[in-house]
């Protein structure tokens, strides 16, 4: 039995005529993976979160955490879950200690079972040093750092993380998603949003792509990239006209298709190592000096492209 | 249960290191309080300094017109004893000095606000019967207009007193029908009246002050006691509102948002705010009545009373605060609309011009403000007050907060259930 089951879920502000921001979403997440909510900024992955989270109630649909409804029982589903915000969500005026001493107190912790929790998340997120030191003295990665410690304090059965990395610097990034990668190795199960593509390529176990706030594909990233197929992209200049060029790559093997974009050919093939020497070799028979090539491996980005026409990044 | 105190304590620490609004709560109805009881003279710690007044007099028996009976008296020295006596010693300082010129001098080189100089004819004036009349002169430093007023007065007061004690002793002799030796039975009637002391007795300024009917000092209002009430409960519907902004500002900077995504309910948070803001005013007004007491000597009253007094007005200020916060949508909202219906109200109530003499409409719409009826019970407990004394006075009070707390309540229910 997969411990998140979302059926169908939906949201709508303002109805009828609001904006449909969630629409008729449904996925599973099994224990201990790292299931990946992918998509542009408004494709409706913090909505998405806010109803697992209990604090939007669906307009349809429902989802159930654990066995437990979001809708019929909200502080069912409270109590094994986890949430770290996109945003920093944590006393600035407070210290690092007192934080987590006040959000464990929330999530129902207390004596000394809430000491030693805190000291073990201070550990967690590299903070002991630190921990009498108010917030708003720390770096924008310290302050990331606890605002994850704190989901972390009742150890939650799910981890939501929604976009944690956005907006931090590169070694604060790689922290977290190394941070990431051991909760889950610890057998805890993450729902994490993102529109780095990269982010969700290398975490997850499986991925889910959202669109307009509808799920527009779902899988692993092998299950994924099929759907473009398997081909590599290759994207070619030269300082000749195309024309007779794209004519003659086209009759290669391993080339499955050749056109003309613009000012360069494009060309998809099986193996990009086997055809580029070949290509050269028909360039330098037909007169023609090749000025760029780019490979692009079949990834999620070309996935959202083939799927949206659109760049994940627009 | 714990939640909502680990809320509320975490609130309270967060005021108590905001040094902002510590000023806002706690030294600004202080220093309000103490200019305007020090501007309105009311305070027992704030006295007007004495004015310095020097006095000679030249006054003499007229020739050939000694009194017949009893010991000599100068009226002049009498007059003197008037200025000099110890009644008067909180308003003037009193120099005697030697001639006319010496006196007029001491002003002159900025010694003495005022010289008042009798003259040699002062006696005989007063004492004779040909309607000789004379004049004190009061030789003033202009730039002293206050101290000038004080002394003149006195001064002028003095002079009706002896002027009157003459007329009386007039029309005790004619009464008398002795006509043979009319004169003499003036002069002496005039001067036993001027030494039986009844005119330094009615000349005495802490005589005239106004008095409660029980006259004792322990049943009269302090008037900085009354300001520093006004402007504590004042400030405590500021300190209130800046607490319960607190639900603004944590639902802006997510913080709201997270703690509903833990399990604990929205009532329990909501309980929690309430607690903070009733807790961090309860506190506020605390440290303000120890100050009070400690810095001007106000004495509030009994402590059972004071007490209750002190739980209502935190309840009032937590409810009205915790209202605005619920009807507005921004901090900013809160900080705009609030000023303006605590200082409405603090103008309905009272809050800066006091309870006792307002009368008609004003005096009704007063005793309906949620505000003016604590100020009086405030007023009744420093005049040595009882809970039963007060107990009419609350009702109102109680029944705004109540009232105040289920709107709140409800808005807030409905905003984040």
């Amino acid at each position: 039995m997969s411990i998140v089951e979302v059926q169908g879920l939906s949201k709508q502000y303002d109805p009828p005529k609001g904006v449909l921001a969630v629409d008729d979403v449904s996925f599973a997440i099994e224990h201990g993976e790292i299931f990946s909510l992918l998509g542009p900024n408004g494709a409706g992955k913090s909505t998405t979160i806010s109803m697992l989270s209990c604090l939007l109630r669906p307009s349809d649909g429902d989802a159930l955490v654990d066995g437990h409804s979001v809708v019929g029982e909200p502080q069912a589903v409270k109590s094994v879950i986890g949430v770290v915000p996109q945003d920093i969500a944590v006393y600035p005026d407070m210290t690092a200690r007192e934080n987590l001493v006040f959000w464990g107190r929330m999530y129902g912790l207390g004596g000394d079972e809430l000491k030693s929790r805190v000291d073990e998340v201070l550990e967690l997120i590299s903070l002991v040093d630190r921990q009498k030191d108010r917030i708003d003295k720390f770096s924008g990665g310290m302050k990331r750092r606890v605002n994850i410690g704190v989901a972390l304090l009742h150890r939650p059965k799910v981890l939501y993380l929604d976009e944690p990395t956005v907006g931090i610097d590169p070694q604060s990034r790689r922290a977290i998603l190394d941070g990431i990668l051991a909760l889950r190795d610890q057998g805890m199960t993450v729902l994490y949003t993102t529109h780095y593509m990269a982010e969700a390529q290398e975490l997850s176990d499986r991925v889910g792509i959202i669109d307009h706030g509808r799920m527009i594909a779902l899988g692993t990233h092998a299950e994924l990239v099929r759907i473009v197929g398997e081909e590599a992209r290759v994207d070619i200049t030269v300082d000749k006209a195309l024309e007779g060029m794209v004519e003659r790559w086209s009759g290669l093997r391993g080339v499955t298709r050749a056109t003309i974009e613009e000012d360069h050919a494009k060309l998809l093939v099986g193996d990009a190592n086997e055809v580029l020497p070949r290509l050269f070799e028909e360039a330098a028979l037909g007169g023609s000096r090749i000025t760029s090539v780019n490979v692009s491996e079949p990834n999620l980005e070309l996935v959202f492209l083939h799927l949206t026409g659109r760049a994940l990044r627009e | 249960m714990s939640k909502i105190l680990a809320i509320a304590w975490k609130d309270l620490r967060s005021t108590m290191r905001n040094v902002p609004a510590l000023v806002m709560m706690l030294l600004a109805p202080l220093a309000l309080a103490g200019l305007i009881g020090f501007a309105f003279g009311g305070g027992d710690s704030f006295q007007i300094a004495a004015t310095k007044v020097v006095v000679t007099s030249a006054d003499e028996w007229p020739p050939g017109s000694l009194p017949m009976h009893g010991p000599p008296a100068l009226a002049g020295e009498t007059f003197v004893a008037i200025l000099t006596s110890e009644g008067l010693d909180d308003v003037l300082e009193v120099t005697e000095v030697a001639g006319a010129a010496a006196a007029r001098r001491r002003v002159d080189d900025g010694d003495a606000a005022v010289a008042v100089i009798v003259p040699a004819d002062f006696t005989a004036a007063l004492y004779g019967t040909e309607g000789t009349t004379t004049a004190v002169e009061l030789y003033v430093n202009p730039s002293q207009e206050f101290g000038t007023a004080i002394t003149e007065s006195v001064v002028t007061q003095a002079l009706l007193d002896f002027n009157g004690a003459r007329a009386a002793a007039a029309v005790a002799a004619a009464v008398a029908g002795d006509s043979a030796g009319h004169e003499a039975a003036v002069q002496a009637a005039a001067a036993r009246f001027v030494q039986d002391g009844g005119v330094s007795t009615a000349l005495a300024l802490t005589d005239r002050a106004p008095h409660s009917p029980a006259g004792e000092q322990g049943e009269q209002g302090s008037t900085i006691g009354l300001v520093l009430a006004g402007m504590m409960i004042f400030f405590m519907f500021f300190g209130a509102s800046n607490v319960a902004r607190t639900i603004l500002t944590e639902d802006h900077d997510g913080t709201l948002p997270r703690m509903l995504t833990t399990p604990t309910t929205a009532s329990t948070i909501l309980g929690g705010k309430f607690t903070s803001v009733f807790l961090t005013v309860t506190v506020q007004t605390i440290v303000l009545l120890v100050a009070g007491r400690l810095i001007f000597g106000i004495d509030w009253g009994g402590l059972e009373v004071v007490a209750v007094l002190t739980l209502v007005a935190a309840a009032v200020a937590s409810g009205l605060g915790l209202l605005v916060i619920a009807v507005v949508r921004t901090p900013g909202q809160a900080g705009a609309i609030g000023a303006g219906v605590y200082l409405v109200l603090a103008l309905l109530g009272g809050n800066f011009t006091g309870t006792a003499t307002t009368s008609g409409t004003y005096a009704v719409v007063q005793g309906f403000t949620p505000n003016g009826p604590l100020l009086r019970a405030w007023d009744e407990a420093m005049r040595g007050g009882s809970l039963a004394d007060v107990a009419d006075d609350l009702l109102v009070p109680i029944a705004f907060a109540v009232v105040f707390f289920a709107v709140a309540v409800w808005r807030f229910r409905r905003r984040y259930a």
